[in-house]
């Protein structure tokens, strides 16, 4: 398609999501943090209101770049206990669709299914992505929305990891 | 090895002396024996003597604000309808069809003016009235046959200050006097605001594979802030704010209530400020302080803004009056794993920059996402799995985890301080006196 800066594919959006899946399941989290606007958010809704208003509700997380930038920090660091040693992740994105785009931003939208695997557990995490890209020379976040299918976060019950 | 008990380790020992808990005032020594977390058994008997029996947090009025607003809500393992019914009442019943058994209720939440059956179309009021069977003309009508299966409430339920609670009990201690002076720290977080407290949407819905009283324990207990949350520590040096642990208190309360206060742990939305809170809320805060002290009078409003609390509410409920304010369910599902459910709470009616600063700033810390939680449930669960390692150890002290911290201070007469285990050696007590007594 064809938009005000220029053309993006599908294929070039599932190279961006594909990389930065690589790069949360090698926990290169700078790299990954480097793939965020200034103004970002990331988000995650609760299971039961998922399409409440983060100004409003409670969330799982709502990030701005500030809090994710500490976020990146504290998972960083031996003292971040949930996640030291790290989880073993692996993160399956599929059936990737964009949508139509507003400016310089571009909706995208696909399915997530993300294994955790720590102290013998094998926790999934099913859900899907609503983002908004940036278009920019690279594609970069603007919005970073993780909603997951789950009724309830059980048996693995954190989001200690970057969903 | 052997699983005799430990009654060689008992000799000489004086205090609290049961199978579970063993207190020596004198050496100064509270041990709690590990098969509490281990145990099928104990869990059984927590069921009968605890949940079954005692007062049950069940949930806020202002989450079903609507007549006919309904939510279904697992309690002790019991499915519950909680509503509100078209006449305006705060209602709890068993989400069970009094017909055959059959789950009654099978949205998550709504709205709805009667309840129907889908198995064999059985309709109730939200009022409980059984108001529709197919060919009624089955049954005899002049025994009363719809008047005995109507919806089946729960035997008792009461609210404090918005506060729900439920007892699977129909006789026992009312409320009032359960709380015991819980209910003044409840009042606390209530008096926030003028025109009382109201539940957000979203419900932090988590399991954790550990023991409910390991949740407790987390809670009642300061002294792991410091090394637990050393990296939520690190971000709040970065945003200007460096927390302490000097002058905090653990109040042990009637009924194995406990409270732990805090004064240098962070900020609280609306109530104390930190750099990362900005301009405007310092403004918003010296405007609330002012209501409260109109409102409540120095003192008092004074308690309520100047500390941070966690109130433990014996078995079920602990509330969070720090950064912002929660209350977290604790709902046992075996002896090594527990369901959390935690609502955030607000004053009613709170600016909108007010509510969007406060959801940010507590979300930063609380729940599986935010920056601190993970790593107590990164506690309970590697308690969890640690206690295996000691099951039947018949040598002195091995199958036992220390809660002596504080004895001391505790002896010589002054406050205990939240760095210290007193909160927790509170809770331990009364679980004691339910559980490790005859059956009454």
């Amino acid at each position: 398609m064809t938009i005000a800066t220029r053309a993006v594919t599908r294929a070039e959006v599932e190279d961006f999501l594909f990389r930065e899946a690589a790069l949360l399941d090698e926990w290169r989290l700078d790299e990954w943090l480097a793939l965020f606007e200034e103004d970002a958010t990331y988000e995650v809704p609760t299971t039961d209101r998922p399409d409440e208003d983060p100004l409003r509700s409670q969330y799982y997380v709502s990030d701005d770049h500030e809090l994710l930038t500490a976020r990146v920090r504290r998972l960083k660091s031996r003292h971040a206990h949930a996640e030291n040693p790290h989880s073993r992740t692996r993160r399956l994105i599929t059936n990737v669709r964009l949508g139509k785009p507003m400016g310089t931003s571009l909706p995208v939208y696909a399915a997530f299914l993300i294994y955790k695997i720590r102290d013998g557990n094998v926790d999934s995490f099913v859900g899907r992505y609503e983002h908004t890209l940036a278009l920019g020379d690279e594609l970069r976040f603007r919005k970073r929305r993780a909603v997951l299918e789950l009724e309830v976060l059980r048996p693995g019950g954190r989001l200690s990891f970057i969903l | 090895m052997a699983m005799t008990p430990v009654a060689e380790t008992r000799t000489g020992l004086h205090g609290r002396r049961s199978a579970h808990v063993l207190e020596d005032p004198e050496q100064q020594i509270f041990r709690v024996n590990r098969e509490v977390f281990r145990s099928n058994e104990i869990f059984s008997r927590e069921r009968e003597r605890l949940w079954d029996r005692l007062w049950l947090y069940l949930g806020h009025e202002s989450e079903v604000p609507n007549p006919g607003d309904f939510k279904q809500r697992t309690l002790a393992g019991r499915p519950l309808i909680f509503c509100r019914d078209a006449a305006g009442h705060v209602r709890a019943y068993l989400n069970a069809c009094p017909h055959r058994g059959t789950i009654l209720c099978r949205e998550t939440e709504g709205n709805a003016k009667t309840f129907q059956c889908f198995y064999h179309a059985w309709t109730f009021a939200n009022t409980g009235e059984l108001v529709g069977i197919p060919d009624p003309g089955a049954y005899p009508p002049e025994r009363g046959f719809a008047a005995q299966m109507g919806l089946r409430e729960v035997p008792r339920h009461e609210n404090h200050r918005g506060f729900v609670f439920v007892s699977f009990s129909a006789s026992g201690p009312t409320l009032r006097e359960h709380l015991g002076n819980a209910g003044d720290y409840i009042d606390l977080m209530a008096d926030h605001s003028a025109r009382g407290l109201e539940a957000l949407p979203g419900t932090h819905l988590y399991g954790i594979r550990g023991n409910w009283k390991l949740a407790v324990e987390n809670a009642m207990d300061g002294y792991h802030f410091s090394p637990t949350h050393v990296t939520f520590v690190e971000y709040l040096k970065t945003t200007g704010y460096v927390t302490s642990d000097e002058g905090g208190l653990a109040v042990t309360l009637d009924n194995g209530h406990s409270v732990l206060i805090f004064s240098g742990h962070g900020g609280r939305v609306g109530m104390q400020w930190e750099p990362r809170f900005g301009e405007g809320e310092r403004l918003r805060i010296a405007e609330n302080v002012r209501e409260l002290t109109a409102r409540l009078g120095k003192e008092r409003a004074e308690r309520v803004s100047h500390t941070s609390r966690i109130l433990y509410v014996f078995p079920n409920l602990l509330l969070f009056d720090i950064e912002g304010l929660a209350a977290r369910q604790l709902e046992p599902v075996a002896p090594d794993f527990t369901d959390v459910r935690a609502w955030e709470l607000a004053p009613a009616g709170e600016a909108p920059e007010a509510r969007a600063l406060r959801v940010r700033i507590l979300g930063s810390f609380i729940g599986p996402g935010g920056l601190a939680t993970p790593d107590d449930v990164e506690a309970y669960e590697c308690v969890q799995r640690g206690v295996v390692a000691t099951a039947g150890d018949t040598r002195p002290w091995v199958d036992w985890s220390d809660i002596s911290r504080g004895m001391q201070r505790e002896a010589r007469g002054e406050p205990a301080r939240n760095v210290d285990e007193a909160g927790i050696r509170g809770f331990w007590r009364h679980w004691d006196s339910l559980i490790s007594g005859a059956a009454q």
